[in-house]
């Protein structure tokens, strides 16, 4: 029981502080305000977004990831099709883990659109 | 009749144009319920695309309204009976589920002394 104890106290890990994701940026004022995994506090930076749907516009086959920055629009810069910003749009929201209507998705036609939807969308994650 | 660019003609092109695209997206989110792995969806999106991208250069505005309800015939035939809808968009399994209360209604907080207020 003794050595038992002996061994389990040297194999005991301390305790350490609970690391928080970075992008979090409020402060660890009264605990519980921020839960690490919760899908409520999931709100994304606008570097975030910007850097996620450019990864997903430089990442279609039929784009070259050269010209593509923040306020390019995909059918004059990127000379793509009308399906192609179909195809982006979806590819976005996947991306985003978004719903977007289709009204709504027939105006996006540029990546600053893009970017402004998602990022003013209260569901974006 | 005679191909003559009116605002009309043109005003039904756009519309003709937005009617295609959404029934390229809503195809699209189809094939995607129905080829759950991405390599079969890869192959049935191409495929997909090759139809649409056939007639993109009809000229013939009634021709086009045909084809666009051919293709609207085909997309309802096909519709998955169960589709992937994001949780919290309505058809979603969220959706409504904790709906926010209606202002002014709150809890008051006497439990033991609802006798003696």
């Amino acid at each position: 029981m003794a050595l038992r104890n002996a061994v389990l106290r040297h194999l005991r890990v301390p305790v350490q502080n609970l690391a928080v994701r970075g992008s979090n940026q409020s402060q660890i004022g009264f605990l519980g305000s921020i839960r690490a995994f919760s899908s409520h506090d999931d709100h994304l930076s606008k570097q975030d977004v910007v850097d996620r749907v450019l990864d997903v516009v430089k990442s279609f086959p039929k784009v070259d990831p050269a010209k593509v920055t923040p306020d390019v629009h995909f059918q004059k810069d990127l000379g793509l099709d009308s399906l192609d910003t179909v195809e982006i749009v979806m590819a976005i929201e996947e991306e985003f883990k978004l719903e977007i209507p289709d009204k709504e998705a027939d105006k996006i036609d540029s990546c600053s659109l893009a970017i402004e939807y998602v990022f003013n969308h209260p569901m974006s994650s | 009749m005679s191909g003559v660019s009116t605002a009309a003609y043109f005003a039904r092109r756009a519309a003709q144009k937005e009617r295609v695209r959404i029934l390229y997206r809503r195809a699209l989110k189809d094939t995607l319920n129905w080829a759950v792995h991405r390599h079969i969806f890869y192959r049935d999106a191409s495929d997909l695309r090759e139809k649409f991208n056939a007639n993109q250069d009809v000229e013939d505005v009634d021709r086009i309204d045909k084809l666009i309800g051919h293709g609207e015939a085909e997309y309802n035939k096909w519709r998955h009976p169960d589709p992937y809808i994001v949780p919290w968009a309505p058809g979603g399994s969220k959706f409504c589920r904790n709906p926010t209360p209606p202002a002014g209604i709150e809890i008051v907080y006497n439990y033991g002394q609802e006798d003696n207020p």
